[in-house]
Order: C-alpha cells, then structure tokens, then sequence
C-alpha cells in the first residue's frame, strides 16, 4: 500500500483503541523495522530481537487504551521498545552474538560506504563484514543507556529532544551520553587498528 | 591515527543495514497474530474484563471544571456550617429530646431503668423492688453489645462476653 494512502497514526490508534486490529497491523507495518533495530542494535542478537519485538508490540497492544496521546505514538512505542531492552539486557548480563549473518546488500551503493573506503581513508583496508564485527564490538563495551542513545542518534538518526523524551531524561544528559559513548567507541576502534 | 568525530559517524550510519530480510517482518506479523491468539484463550474471561477495566480507568479523563465545581461545593457547605445557619449536631440532640418527650410512657422508663441497671450506674439504694417487675428483659440495640449478656434479677451477672454455651 503507498504511504500516503495510510493514515495517520492518531486515527490508526484511535481505530485500534476502537478494536479494528487490522489498525495495529498497520502500525506494527509501519514501525517494526525501526524497533527491530533499535533492539538489535542494543542487545546484538537476531533471536534476543525477534522475541523482543514480538513482546514490545504485545505490550503497546495490551496498553493502547491507556494511550492518551500527550506524545506521538512513535515516540510512546519508542519508549516501550527501550524500557523492555534495557531491563532485557541488564537481567540477561552480557551475551553477545552476531546472528545477522550479512550486511544488507544496498550497503555498498550507499555514498557514506564509498567515502569511508575510499583510497585516503583510514579505515579502507577493512573489509564488510569485519567492519560490521568491530562495530558490534565496540558497541557492546558500552553500557546499554549509552548504547541506547547512540542507537537512536547515530544509527536511527534522531534528533536530540526526540531521545530525551523517549528516554525521560535532559537533553544535556543525551548530548553528555552521546559525547562519551563516542570516545570509548573510538578509543575501542583504535585500539583494534593497532593490533 | 584515530577515528574522528565524522568518521566515526559514517561506521554507525552504516549500521542500518543491519536489517534481517523484508520478509522476516511478514513472518514476524503472523507469529504475533499467534501468539496474541493464544494469550486470549489462556486467559480466564474475569482477566481480559479487569485488564479492560483497569484499562478504561487510565483513559478516564476528569473535566477541568470538575476540579473547581469540586472546590465550589466545599466552600458553600463549609460557610453554612461555620456560620451557625444549619447544625447538625444541635437539630439531631433536640430531635432526640422531642422523642424522648414523646416515648416517656410506663414502659420505656421501666426500659431506661434496666438499662441504667445494666450500665451499673443506678443507686440501688433508692431502688424500690417491690414496685418493679422481676422479669428483667434487656433490651439491647446493636450498638450494646458489649454489656453483660446474662442478668439474674436485674443484676448484671457477668461484664464479659461468653461465647461458651
């Protein structure tokens, strides 16, 4: 169906507060992709992912009654989706495993990819999947707040208010968070380069 | 030499590509219609009406003005109260009085005299028991169930509940 024949999420949670579940299947259409990142990103695992996606929407179903619509319904599913994997991740303790075997394909058209490979770069040497390895990596020495905003900043491309409504806190918290995930990413990437 | 700030950017950009197939999020879909389905046969009819319930309440909204018609009820009753127009307490002591007036026959003294008895607060000197009925019948309202449960010849017995028969 063509996007601007859907519409708008107000009248889609309306419909489902209403009981029209075709509604929600639309807003699960419409954001699960988005949810399905933020969660692998945060916990770097397909399985841990897929179970959590599943409960996130089975929870903001549960809960659409409750909805009152103060926030948008993005950042309300946003919010769940963070909540569930922080406390996900901290009852779990660190697992990490790599399931998604490949890097979408489409990676290697994207303009950012060329650059970074490009002859003058510092990082050309570094083949996909070895690049997408140290990532993960790297990723997975920081704490799962950090992770959660440099997902949401870095690879989700949201604005800082956005975070820090979906996360409850200041957005000088969200800048200062971002700022030292950033060093310890680079310290970490660094520290791979020399070995 | 050290990642920069950009470069360090473009490696996490980069990680949107991490995605599973487009058809991953079909299947995904009918696991959850699944699942949503067996939730709702696992849960007894009381559970799925009380999370409704408990639901609606949270989407109860309470008007703004009710807060200051809320406000506005108080202040009128409190004003007719503290200015003496209306006193509960006198008009229901004078209704008392009016009844007591109306109820004063043989009988009811006989009652109040009992009670009085019962209570243990009557002079038994003065208590003249010729011109009483021995047969004492206690009558006893809800609220006095802690006097004594057993009189002999108006006299109270025992102060303590017995609950042994």
């Amino acid at each position: 169906m063509d996007d601007k024949a859907l519409p708008d999420d107000e009248t889609l949670v309306r419909l489902t507060q209403r009981g029209d579940t075709r509604a929600f299947d639309v807003l699960w259409q419409k954001y699960s992709p988005r949810i399905y990142s933020l969660i692998y990103n945060m916990t770097s695992n397909h399985e841990d992912a897929n179970d959590l996606l599943l409960e996130v929407f089975a929870k903001a179903y549960r809960s659409i009654n409750g909805f009152r619509g103060k926030s948008s319904f993005y950042t309300w599913i946003h919010a769940i989706a963070v909540n569930m994997t922080i406390n996900f991740v901290k009852k779990r303790g660190r697992r990490f495993q790599m399931s998604l075997d490949d890097m979408d394909a489409n990676v290697q058209n994207d303009k950012e990819f060329i650059d970074l490979t490009a002859t003058n770069n510092p990082v050309r040497e570094v083949d996909l999947s070895e690049l997408q390895g140290r990532l993960n990596e790297a990723m997975m020495k920081l704490s799962v707040e950090h992770r959660a905003v440099v997902t949401m900043f870095d690879i989700q491309g949201m604005a800082h208010a956005e975070i820090s409504k979906i996360l409850g806190i200041p957005e000088a918290t969200v800048r200062s968070r971002l700022f030292y995930a950033h060093r310890q990413l680079q310290n970490y990437l660094e520290e791979f380069r020399k070995k | 030499m050290m990642l920069d700030e950009r470069q360090l950017q473009t490696l996490l950009r980069l990680k949107r590509y991490e995605q599973p197939p487009p058809e991953y999020f079909e299947r995904a879909l009918t696991e959850f219609h699944r699942r949503q389905r067996q939730e709702l046969l696992r849960r007894s009819a009381f559970q799925i009406w009380f999370e409704r319930f408990v639901s609606s309440l949270w989407s109860f909204r309470v008007p703004s003005y009710a807060y200051g018609v809320a406000f506005s009820i108080f202040l009128v009753a409190a004003t007719i109260v503290g200015s003496g127009v209306w006193a509960p307490t006198r008009t229901t002591i004078d209704a008392g009085r009016g009844l007591s007036g109306i109820t004063a026959t043989p009988s009811a003294i006989e009652v109040s005299t009992n009670r009085l008895a019962l209570s243990g607060r009557l002079d038994w000197s003065k208590f003249d028991r010729a011109a009483v009925s021995h047969r004492v019948v206690p009558v006893l309202d809800p609220s006095q169930t802690a006097l004594p449960r057993y009189v002999l010849d108006g006299r109270p017995v025992s102060y303590e509940a017995s609950f042994s028969f």
